[in-house]
């Protein structure tokens, strides 16, 4: 079987294929081609044997997505293709600059700009909360608000797009 | 002795408290609120009484409610764990005047030391050293701006009633001030109905260490040594140890002394801990008293072989303490991790959500005080900590290791959790040379990605389990082959030993 798989910004692709022998299989990744032998302890925890390396992780499925942990660290793994389907469209920071969303569920407990104020890199501009704890939410870029899409004790979520911000300087009109 | 106990509080402390009571022969009660009907100290305990909705206010900080379950279920004390209503004067002594034991301080000491400003003019007048600042609070930015002036800048906000980080800033200078301040005056409003600020002098680079004390109704006090809570990240402990790298047997003299006077002087009652910052030079200077048992007690206990809960349940019941100062000593060495639900790569950010997996470090050393199961629901309405990892061995090195071996091996899946951050930090060159103060985090890792050198194995294990689990339903693979606690605590909550 061959698959393209996703860890954050990496992709890998890997060839497992079965080498006649039980618990054991010819295993590629990228470049790399091993034999290796498994044994599964249970359906969250697989022991494999690689490259002379013990390998325990530990793994649990949810919505097409893979949480496996090895050796103190955690990965969420997907095939490459995968979209997680939660029905919000989370923009790419870099498709567009000016949005500002929250890196969480939370709450806005401040809104501490009005549109068509003029704003820094790095100003406040919301702030929300959370487990307790209130987090600034500040411009990613020198611009105008042109949007604000939220009230005060709004619930929101991560993608909800909360302000929107024209790049530019005042001086540039 | 007590023959029933409720204990006001969620999460890993409860649970942890519930143990020490199996282990008296006491019963216990929980309380929960909706967001926790399934939670583990519910579980955990011998009954367990709903007290409203998920928010705080209605749940855990409702001091009535609480009050009545502990009457109607028959409790004879009330535990406070910490945080919620642990050091909260008035409900102690509506406790006390309902009939019922609190566990802790009587309230006009929770009272007086939580007055940060009262608490420094007490410390001050037994001549304990307290850091340069206000004397009095302010909630005006102009007047804390004009005081700011005279203390000099670099300046910390603190609030009156402050503890756990919240409402507490350093400022570096005047045009920040403003801002900052109206900022940490609603966070203390929030979280302690309470925005009054004071200022103190900001001392650079400083260490965190803390003393243990006891004392009895019987005039006895003693401390149980320090506690080096440096390595913080917004102000609240990620990794504490003891002994402190930098503790020498004649600064640990001097301050377990002036801990024990600060209790004395506080008329302190039941298990308490008497915060210091230590500068650059080695001069200590009092924070403050935390009138609870603290997060991080389990280190205190895995060096002194004592148990602190059960030394406050005996304390609460009217008991001498049944050691002396010279009776307790430090064995080894202990350190714990606090594991939260929170994203190390984006500024340790909240992550709630459900634990699809859980699996539990084990082994000679290692304790590992823990509130979450295999598919519960991490709820958003309360504090991120999920469990409490704790290690003990001959010396730090040894148990700088077993804590790394410990980690490596305690898998959380599902939701974002400090274990791959904790990792590096006990890796790290200067965590291993003890340099630990408190801006260690900013300083060594002001922004932190995991590495990805086994990525690849991740990849393979996800190729290795789709040919095992080919056509294995997605949902199966979630929750089973574990016992979950549903599973195991089942059969004894029916009463049956």
């Amino acid at each position: 079987m061959k698959y393209e798989l996703r860890i954050g910004a990496k992709t890998f692709g890997v060839e497992i294929e079965e080498s006649g022998k039980a618990r054991t299989v010819n295993a590629k990744v990228d470049d790399h081609q091993w034999p290796v032998s498994y044994q599964a302890v249970s359906p969250n925890a697989l022991h494999f044997e690689v490259n002379e390396e013990a390998v325990r992780a530990y793994l649990a499925r949810k919505n097409g997505e893979k949480h496996i942990f090895i050796n103190g660290r955690g990965y969420v793994v997907s095939e490459k293709h995968f979209q997680s389907g939660k029905g919000r469209t989370k923009k790419k920071w870099e498709d567009s600059p000016g949005e500002v969303t929250p890196p969480m569920p939370s709450v806005v407990v401040r809104i501490l700009i009005e549109e068509g104020h003029w704003v820094e890199k790095g100003q406040g501009l919301i702030v929300v909360s959370a487990m307790k704890m209130e987090t600034t939410l500040k411009a990613p870029i020198a611009g105008e608000v042109v949007k604000i899409n939220t009230a005060l004790q709004a619930k929101v979520m991560p993608g909800d797009l909360l302000v929107e911000i024209k790049e530019g300087t005042k001086e540039d009109e | 002795m007590f023959k029933k106990i409720l204990i006001a509080n969620r999460g890993e402390i409860a649970v942890r408290i519930m143990r020490t009571c199996r282990e008296m022969g006491l019963k216990t009660v929980a309380v929960y609120s909706e967001a926790d009907a399934a939670a583990l100290h519910v579980l955990e305990a011998d009954q367990a009484v709903f007290l409203g909705p998920s928010e705080p206010a209605q749940s855990y900080l409702n001091a009535q409610g609480l009050i009545k379950a502990a009457l109607d279920t028959g409790a004879e004390a009330v535990h406070p764990g910490y945080g919620f209503l642990a050091e909260n004067a008035e409900f102690a002594e509506a406790c006390e005047k309902a009939g019922l034991v609190f566990v802790g301080p009587p309230g006009p000491v929770i009272r007086d030391l939580g007055n940060k400003t009262v608490a420094r003019k007490i410390m001050n007048a037994a001549n304990v050293p307290v850091i340069p600042g206000m004397m009095t609070t302010s909630t005006d930015p102009l007047v804390l701006a004009q005081e700011a002036e005279k203390i000099g800048y670099p300046v910390i906000i603190k609030a009156e009633a402050g503890g756990g980080g919240k409402g507490m800033r350093i400022v570096s200078d005047r045009a920040a001030l403003e801002e900052t301040v109206i900022s940490c005056r609603s966070e203390a409003e929030k979280a302690f109905g309470n925005g009054a600020l004071y200022l103190e002098k900001h001392l650079r680079r400083p260490r965190h260490i803390e003393f243990q004390i006891l004392a009895d109704h019987h005039g006895k006090v003693i401390h149980l040594f320090e506690r080096e809570c440096s390595i913080q990240r917004r102000h609240q402990k990620i990794i504490e140890e003891t002994p402190s790298p930098l503790m020498t047997p004649d600064l640990r003299q001097r301050m377990g002394q002036a801990a024990v006077a600060a209790a004395k002087a506080s008329g302190y009652r039941n298990a308490g801990t008497v915060e210091f910052l230590v500068d650059q030079d080695g001069r200590f200077y009092f924070l403050e008293v935390n009138t609870r048992l603290q997060v991080e007690h389990p280190i205190t206990e895995m060096t002194t072989g004592k148990d602190l809960v059960r030394e406050q349940i005996a304390i609460a019941w009217g008991d001498p303490l049944s050691f002396t100062q010279e009776e307790i000593g430090q064995q080894g060495h202990a350190l714990e991790c606090r594991i939260y639900a929170e994203d190390p790569e984006a500024d340790f950010f909240p992550s709630p959500g459900q634990i699809l997996f859980l699996q539990e470090p084990s082994g000679p050393g290692v304790r590992n005080d823990c509130g979450i199961y295999s598919g519960f629901e991490v709820p958003v309405e309360y504090d991120p900590i999920l469990s409490k990892l704790i290690v003990h061995g001959p010396n730090r090195e040894a148990a700088r290791q077993r804590m790394i071996r410990a980690l490596e091996h305690y898998a959380i899946l599902g939701i974002r959790t400090t274990i791959p951050f904790l990792v590096d930090v006990l890796r790290s060159p200067a965590f291993t040379r003890g340099e630990t103060y408190t801006d260690f985090i900013d300083c060594h890792f002001p922004t932190w990605k995991q590495s990805e050198e086994t990525a690849p194995l991740a990849a393979l294990a996800y190729g290795i389990d789709e040919l095992i689990s080919g056509g294995r339903k997605p949902e199966r693979m979630i929750n089973k082959g574990i016992p979950s606690p549903w599973e195991t605590l089942g059969p004894w909550r029916m009463g049956k030993p």
